[in-house]
């Protein structure tokens, strides 16, 4: 409520929609929708895939960090959001992770010391997942990808509101995005100037709150 | 119609030559710039060929002024541009609003892989003032410096569009008239980094490349650099010699498709090329000549082929590909092409496409093989496309 005070003289905005993915688990605005805490991350994601029926056969080729960070933009998206309200260049990404695109990159440097890998290689930079969601979606507006220690939510939302503020987007996907070896974690958070049923006030506090949930 | 924005200087250094007499000499003698590496210390010499600019870093600090310690970019950039700015010769240029926006993609890595080595082996060892120019923006900054300009500085990076989008922003800055004069371009040395990645991507072809063959087998790198003066309306009417041409048109469109790879129809390509004949007011048919981007990639020329034929089809202008000489300079390829493309239409010549011997089965049209004088050369397409799918097209028009 407070964050009112703060954002009169620009467009209020909103989390229409978030979703997170990590430890086996899926949450969509909260709510549990998926679990299999019993597979390793790699066949996680391919059981996210397959319960969320994505029909969209690149995924396989990706690395982990692009399945992770495509399987969070579907589910957020799916319901969620009707991109023929937007233009495609009003329609960006801002995200961050901690380890890069570290998990390909030992991949790909162990590929070296045989016949180096063209598929691992194309991998080998962290921003490459905005690039899949964007394909994927034809999102054509600003996106950006930070390395962080860790989860900043102030930063984001600076970052976001800049954005927003000064009309170079109408709607953005930001959060975080990280996958090393056995650990990932994935919370997104799909930023709008409107309400709907669930939608909170974008605030680094709501960010938070789901990411920390 | 907008105001038109002249090209009144150019400046070039590659495989073929240290200047533009000296690639035009090339040119005529069908003279191919590869060969086996000789400055880069790497475990691919006598493997792969490349097309090395035929001075050593000590040669080009002599010739140059710059400090010894140098990275093989800056030096390189300095030679095209202030050879570039020198033909040009534009009088009183302090008192003009000049620019300098200039490409390159790999910075001063090459300083950085010397220390690279030496750190990994022991992280005491290794001289840090080999990686303080390590950023891009270092190379325009250093070499804006030499020349004396600064008005406006700015380093574009967008694989090997990048120096045609150098000149594609450039031409902007006048067309708006922010800017009286802006030299742009572009540069990039070999390095292992590009060496090695390319490698990786298994297209490097290990013998002299063959760009719109239906045997190509892949590119071979190059280094280079290439500039263009490009000036307003009211500084040419202050200059005793004539324009080269205008830039007519230009595009930057993208395929949205795969990291290293051009989608198959060329969609971007397309977009590029119509988008600049659009802006130019020129149909297909008003092109003389195309200036290809023409890597010898089997995506690449087949993208770009199939591009072509969807929008010049039935009517062929002549093309080629000059990288058959000079190799794929990377990030300064669009503007050492830009430079072919001026040149085309000054010297009214078409360049041939070297070692092509089979046409495409997929294209109704192949590249012109030899080198042609007395053309009737009025409106040239210079293309450049990059990784990430970034496609430019530039346009160039007699006056």
């Amino acid at each position: 409520m407070d964050e009112r005070h703060f954002t009169t003289l620009s467009a209020e905005k909103y989390i229409t929609s978030s979703c997170a993915i990590s430890k086996g688990v899926v949450l969509k605005d909260g709510e549990r929708l998926f679990e299999n805490d019993g597979a390793n991350a790699a066949a996680f994601m391919v059981s996210v895939y397959q319960h969320f029926q994505v029909s969209y056969p690149k995924f396989y080729k990706m690395d982990n960090l692009g399945k992770l960070g495509l399987l969070t933009s579907e589910i957020l998206l799916k319901n969620s959001f009707n991109k023929e309200q937007y233009q495609p260049e009003k329609v960006g990404l801002v995200l961050a992770n901690k380890n890069s695109s570290l998990d390909d990159d030992i991949k790909y440097w162990d590929s070296v010391k045989d016949i180096a890998s063209p598929s691992l290689f194309v991998y080998t930079l962290p921003n490459i997942v905005i690039g899949e969601i964007c394909i994927r979606n034809g999102f054509k507006g600003e996106h950006a990808f930070y390395i962080q220690q860790n989860f900043d939510a102030d930063f984001i939302a600076n970052q976001v509101n800049y954005l927003v503020d000064n009309d170079i987007l109408d709607a953005c996907i930001c959060g975080w995005a990280d996958f090393l070896e056995q650990e990932y974690k994935a919370v997104f958070f799909l930023v709008e100037k409107k309400t709907n049923g669930s939608s909170v006030v974008f605030s680094s506090g709501n960010m938070n709150n789901v990411f920390n949930k | 119609m907008s105001a038109p924005v002249y090209i009144v200087g150019l400046g070039v250094i590659s495989g073929i030559g240290n200047n533009v007499a000296e690639h035009l000499a090339s040119f005529e003698q069908a003279k191919a710039g590869m060969g086996d590496i000789t400055t880069l210390n790497t475990i691919h010499k006598r493997q792969l060929p490349v097309a090395e600019v035929k001075l050593s870093n000590e040669q080009l600090v002599a010739t140059t002024g710059l400090p010894e310690r140098s990275s093989r970019t800056a030096l390189l950039s300095y030679v095209a541009a202030r050879e570039a700015l020198d033909d040009a010769g534009i009088p009183n240029l302090n008192s003009l609003r000049v620019g300098f926006v200039s490409a390159n993609t790999v910075g001063g890595m090459d300083k950085s892989e010397d220390f690279y080595v030496q750190f990994h082996a022991d992280n005491n060892k290794g001289k840090l003032r080999n990686i303080f120019d390590h950023e891009c923006g270092s190379m325009t900054e250093i070499v804006a410096d030499q020349l004396g300009i600064g008005d406006f500085i700015t380093t574009v990076s967008t694989a090997c569009s990048s120096s045609a989008n150098s000149i594609f922003y450039g031409a902007r800055l006048i067309r708006n008239d922010m800017l009286d004069v802006v030299v742009a371009g572009g540069v990039d040395s070999l390095t292992k980094l590009t060496l090695n990645g390319f490698n990786t991507l298994m297209i490097l072809d290990k013998e002299f490349c063959k760009p719109f063959d239906e045997n190509r087998a892949g590119l071979n790198l190059g280094e280079g650099a290439g500039y263009v003066v490009m000036v307003s309306d009211k500084v040419r009417s202050m200059l005793a010699k004539q324009p080269y041409c205008v830039i007519s048109g230009y595009n930057n469109s993208n395929d949205a498709y795969h990291q290293t790879a051009s989608s198959p129809d060329g969609t971007g390509s397309y977009m590029a090329m119509k988008g600049a004949l659009d802006k130019a007011g020129l149909q297909p048919s008003d092109i003389d000549y195309i200036n290809l981007h023409g890597t010898g990639t089997l995506n690449n020329d087949s993208a770009e082929g199939t591009a072509i034929k969807r929008l010049f089809d039935p009517e062929y202008p002549p093309v080629s590909s000059t990288k058959s000489f000079t190799g794929h300079t990377l990030g300064a390829s669009g503007g050492v092409e830009a430079v072919f493309s001026v040149l085309a239409i000054k010297n009214q010549i078409i360049y041939p496409n070297l070692r092509f011997e089979t046409q495409m089965s997929e294209l109704p049209f192949k590249p012109e093989t030899r080198f042609m004088k007395n053309q009737h050369i009025k409106h040239v397409m210079s293309n450049s496309f990059g990784f990430g799918g970034n496609c430019t097209s530039l346009i160039f028009s007699a006056v």
